[in-house]
């Protein structure tokens, strides 16, 4: 019989329904094939065995039972450890949480749960998503599936490297500059950072409130087409005040012909400092794929965006400061033994508990956020950010997706990006999307002439066109990807992971 | 003026996070490099520009009904407690607040 | 130290009010939907949000926003449309998130006012001359609110291993986050205060506003209402404000007015000696009746405030503003105004009795019960019996105005009454029938007992016709006493002078 990593979500949920297989095969699967590949990817922290044995054992019985199953019936996932599940720790990589027992099981999860998902474990990160190379895991870092001397990238590198090497069929990230978007373009992933709001972010740790996005990632994208129904299933989340209603079948909208439809592409962008050459020339062919299939391309201009990474850095850190207060140790968290007061309990826990990025981070953000310093810095960033807002919206009414890079380059080699300013730099193509609020998704184009790593394009749209989206992703796609989906990285394909 | 070492030992003291002398070299470089970087919000006129605060478009009035949830969301003392690191009689415990200022309200 | 009297000839107080109050009335939290805390064990009602776990989100309570437009329209506040909530830092464990979800420089209400009535006793401390005073030295203060906004409270901290709970000489602190998030309005007002009578009265009408409107126990014994107060001084004429000191631990009207009114004596003093006012939050002391110093505010604190991105702002429609006006009852001042005009009370009656909405339901039940001629009698009972006792009826309230009116029994006797009934539900009049207590006021029986009187004390009956009429007092005793007490005092007043002056 077949490995599991071969199959599509959509295969999956179908061969259980149908019982070409059952979801504990399938369960079981995964679990061998984590057990195989993990020692070398390290993608994962925490596998949850019993809960995913627990769950695909439901997902059977509700099968015999006569029961409809839901539409990622047995698919096995992986969860990025910012996202609470009951039974889980969730530590976001952090000392600070490492023993954190969820209290509650976040949304997000609940959603893919729901849809009958079977929930392998939970993925490693940069410490509280504070990074692009899952470096500043306080545990360990993670290996690129492709080339296990390189990074998966970052901050959701886990959830990325963990569908690239195939133990997992779909995973969720979380996305504030780039996190998803990223990851899956160093890893050969598709990845999704939908539109702030349609997907809830209750029960996900927060880094930059008004910047986070949870969204998943998948080898195909039909199969983050499938995610997305099942998170935006049963409308906005009525725990989290900024979600809003997505009401469209992402599947249904998938093989739309992008016949007589605008792709805009910023040529500033595609002359960007650090911008490599086998990268600008993977996306200009991925521009022609789509005008090969109808589409026009036309140039638009977004005048404001050289300004992003500044207001992000502006905007996120300060976020970031007031979202990691709470970390004291007095409920929750690492704390400090023997101290004589609470001053010092809480200053020693926190030097001790966080990271070195995750304490620049709050620190910068203290500043920024400082009387007198906040005119200077919070507030116009803030202005800025309507200015980018309003370089979109004018682009968008003469195109209907953007298309650029997602990352610069392919994987870096561990430990070669260490000045953090450097590293604040490379998000250049995806920190925009998350000022404004938009939604963005990185569909592989193959491997880099150059280095052989994997490549990416990133389309960006409107506020809530996600699904249109996917269409124009799914038009690379065929193009791309004749297989109609990215493959499993070679060292790791079928290795364990035999559906019994 | 760049950010003197006695300046980000007040942020950190501020934010309750202990340098050591050596870190706090690091974290001076580290804030005076990260605070160029946004120089060019300085450089905007921004004039009568309204801020973005919330990238949400018109959503706005999002409210809850005041109706008891004793179920669903409540945590049971033990399970509100499991994560703290000391507790005592059903509460959360810290070490004296002597020589602490807490705030007003 | 100089009486307030004396130093408020010389200096102008300058005084501010902060008055926090949770809104009890509510089910639930500002933010979550644990349920509001009484005296439920410690950590009961939490859920991840009030907590503040990593992850959990804040939805504001649509009921909390409705009852702070509603105190804003009751004191004539600005309604402001767009406003948003803002989040307020400090390192402390009592706030989970260690930061306070609160309101920015926008509040939902602003600018508001309530005007003060000071008379009696109290506007004397206002000296003559520095505010225009009626003939009876009554005056209207006009007080000026700056804002109220809306935010959450914080938790409760037991310190523990000191002395009497306080702080000093604790070696721990036991954190309950029961009251964590329990919605809390706080209101401001501009330092238009000038006596601590003026802040007491300020405080009370608040009061009586908030409970109308049914939003709050407004208890500041449980702490429910809270206030601080902001105070200086400055030379009378002067128009420059002098350093003001934080007043807290006000938990009764009386602690109020007694902390400002040290205060005051305190800051003179100070002055007057060529000393320096300290900025200070400074703690009151109801025991030893002093202030005394809790910090010394060197610098500004700086909480870093900005606008929370967890939560959407708000863009207030007519249609909501209107909804929360139509739920407004009758105010106080209004509820005055109607029982002077269409009932004939007298202002400080009309005001006693429509100040707390119980007793002005209480009152105009009792009223619908004897009916409005008896006006009179009820408003007499409600403000001179009634508020002795705990549990009488609004019935009994009527019936025993009906026996007050009609004679049959004296004021005397009336508290006696009360006192058998109060929680009884016994009717007064039933009372007082299977007591023998109705007084007769039938003038044939009464009659007999007046002439032996007048026939037996003929010595007192001279010395009235010599002119000293104050001998008819002690004729009414002893027909009284002749009576056994079931005699009319005034039926025989009436007959005594009839037959003296014949």
């Amino acid at each position: 019989m077949a490995n599991f990593d071969q199959l599509s979500a959509r295969e999956i949920a179908a061969g259980v329904a149908n019982g070409d297989f059952t979801a504990v095969e399938v369960a079981r699967a995964a679990l061998d094939a984590v057990e195989a590949r993990d020692g070398e990817v390290k993608a994962f922290l925490q596998v949850s065995a019993d809960l995913a044995l627990a769950a695909a054992e439901a997902t059977d019985k509700a099968r015999a039972a006569g029961e409809k199953l839901g539409p990622l019936a047995g698919v096995p996932v992986a969860f990025k450890d910012n996202m609470h599940l009951v039974g889980t720790r969730t530590t976001c990589a952090s000392r600070m949480l490492a023993n954190y027992e969820s209290t509650f099981t976040a949304t997000c999860v609940q959603r893919m749960l729901d849809a009958g998902a079977t929930p392998v474990g939970k993925t490693n990160m940069d410490e509280f998503a504070f990074g692009s190379s899952t470096e500043s895991s306080a545990f360990h870092p993670t290996a690129n599936p492709w080339d296990t001397e390189r990074v998966p990238g970052g901050s959701s590198g886990g959830s990325a490297a963990a569908v690239a090497a195939g133990e997992v069929t779909v995973s969720l990230g979380s996305d504030t500059g780039g996190s998803i978007r990223q990851p899956a373009s160093l890893c050969g992933v598709v990845g999704l950072k939908p539109t702030y709001g349609a997907v809830s972010r209750y029960g996900v740790v927060a880094f930059g409130s008004s910047l986070d996005q949870v969204g998943p990632f998948g080898r195909s994208v039909e199969d983050v087409a499938l995610a997305m129904n099942a998170l935006t299933a049963g409308g906005r989340d009525p725990w989290d005040s900024t979600s809003q209603p997505v009401d469209v079948d992402f599947l249904a909208h998938l093989n739309d012909p992008v016949e007589g439809r605008r792709v805009g592409v910023v040529p500033a962008l595609m002359e960007a400092a650090g911008l490599t050459d086998e990268v600008r020339d993977a996306v200009a062919a991925a521009g022609r794929a789509l005008r090969d299939q109808g589409a026009e391309l036309v140039e638009v201009d977004l005048p404001n965006i050289a300004s992003a990474i500044a207001a992000y850095y502006v905007i996120a850190p300060c976020e970031a400061f007031s979202n990691l207060a709470r970390f004291d140790g007095v409920r929750y968290g690492y704390q400090e033994r023997g101290c004589a007061t609470l001053a010092e309990q809480t200053s020693l826990s926190r030097a001790h508990g966080f990271g070195e990025e995750a304490k620049r981070r709050q620190m910068l953000g203290a500043y920024l956020l400082s009387s007198g310093t906040y005119d200077k810095y919070y507030y116009p960033a803030q202005q800025v950010r309507t200015l980018i807002t309003a370089d979109y919206a004018r682009a968008y009414e003469k195109c209907d997706v953007i298309l650029m890079p997602a990352a610069p380059r392919t994987a870096f080699k561990f430990g070669e990006m260490s000045d953090p300013t450097q590293m604040y730099a490379s998000d250049l193509f995806t920190i925009s999307n998350n000022i404004v609020g938009n939604g963005g998704v990185s569909v592989p184009l193959g491997l880099g002439a150059q280095s052989g790593l994997p490549v990416s394009a990133q389309l960006q749209g409107p506020a809530f066109a996600d699904a249109s989206l996917l269409t124009f992703a799914r038009a690379i796609e065929r193009s791309f990807s004749p297989d109609g989906g990215a493959p499993v990285a070679p060292a790791f394909a079928g290795k364990g992971g035999e559906l019994a | 003026m760049p950010l003197t070492r006695e300046d980000v030992a007040g942020i950190a003291d501020y934010a309750r996070i202990a340098l050591t002398p050596e870190e706090l070299d690091e974290m001076t470089a580290y804030m005076n490099d990260a605070i160029d970087l946004l120089e060019p919000i300085r450089a905007y006129d921004l004039e009568g520009v309204e801020p973005t605060f919330h990238p949400i478009g018109d959503l706005s009035n999002v409210m809850a009904d005041d109706v008891p949830d004793t179920e669903v969301r409540h945590l049971p003392v033990d399970v509100a407690l499991k994560n703290a690191a000391a507790s005592r009689d059903r509460s959360f415990r810290v070490p004296s607040i002597l020589g602490d200022q807490g705030g007003d309200r | 130290m100089k009486k307030l009297a004396e130093v408020l000839r010389d200096w102008e107080a300058v005084i501010g009010l902060e008055v926090h109050t949770e809104l009890t009335a509510l089910e639930t939290k500002m933010f979550c939907n644990c349920r509001l805390s009484h005296d439920d064990e410690p950590n009961t009602n939490v859920c991840p949000v009030c907590l503040g776990m990593p992850g959990a989100l804040p939805v504001p309570n649509e009921r909390a926003i409705e009852s702070i437009v509603m105190a804003g329209l009751a004191t004539n506040c600005e309604i402001q449309r767009h406003s948003m909530f803002y989040r307020k830092h400090y390192f402390y464990p009592d706030m989970a998130k260690n930061f306070q979800t609160t309101q920015g420089p926008v509040a939902f209400c602003m600018h508001g006012h309530l005007d003060l009535e000071v008379s009696g006793a109290g506007a004397k401390e206002r000296p003559d001359g520095t505010v225009e005073k009626d003939a009876d030295g009554t005056y209207v203060a006009p007080i000026r609110i700056l804002r109220i906004h809306m935010e959450e409270d914080a938790a409760k901290m037991v310190h523990v291993g000191g002395e009497e709970g306080r702080i000093t000489a604790a070696t721990e602190s036991l954190i309950d986050y029961n009251r964590c998030g329990t919605p809390l309005i706080e209101l401001v007002t501009e330092p238009d205060l000038r006596t601590p009578e003026e802040a007491r009265l300020f405080m009370e009408k608040l009061r009586q506003t908030f409970l109308t409107l049914g939003i709050s126990d407004c208890s500041l014994e449980n702490g429910s209402m809270r206030c601080d107060g902001n105070i200086s001084l400055r030379r009378r004429g002067s128009t420059e404000f002098g350093t003001k000191t934080e007043m807290k631990n006000i938990n009764s009207f009386k602690s109020l007015h007694d902390a400002l009114e040290y205060e005051i004596c305190r800051q003179a003093e100070v002055l007057e000696e060529g000393g320096i006012v300290y900025q200070e939050t400074r703690h009151w002391e109801p025991s030893r009746r002093r202030t005394v110093v809790m910090r010394v505010k060197e610098t500004a604190d700086d909480y870093r405030l900005f606008p929370d991105p967890d939560l959407a702002p708000f863009d207030l429609t007519d249609e909501f503003v209107e909804r929360c006006r139509a739920r407004i009852p009758e105010l106080p001042d209004a509820k005055r105004d109607r029982y002077m005009a269409d009932l004939g009370l007298k202002r400080a009656d009309a005001a006693q009795l429509a100040g707390d909405p119980a007793v002005a339901a209480f009152f105009e039940d009792a009223l619908a019960a004897a009916g409005e001629k008896s006006a009179e009698t009820v408003t007499k009972v409600m403000v001179n019996l009634v508020p002795s006792y705990d549990a009488l009826t609004p019935a009994q309230v009527a019936s025993l105005s009906a026996l007050l009116a009609e004679d049959a029994i004296t004021f005397a006797q009336a508290r006696e009454v009360l006192d058998a009934v109060n929680g009884t539900g016994e009717d007064p009049a039933a009372y007082v029938d299977a007591h023998g207590m109705r007084q007769s006021t039938d003038e044939g029986a009464l009659g007999a007992i007046v002439d032996e009187v007048l026939g037996r004390c003929t010595d007192q009956v001279q010395q009235y016709r010599d002119g000293n009429k104050k001998v008819l007092g002690f004729l009414v005793g002893q027909c009284m006493k002749a009576a056994k007490g079931s005699g009319n005092p005034k039926a025989f007043n009436k007959m005594l002078a009839e037959r003296l002056e014949a």
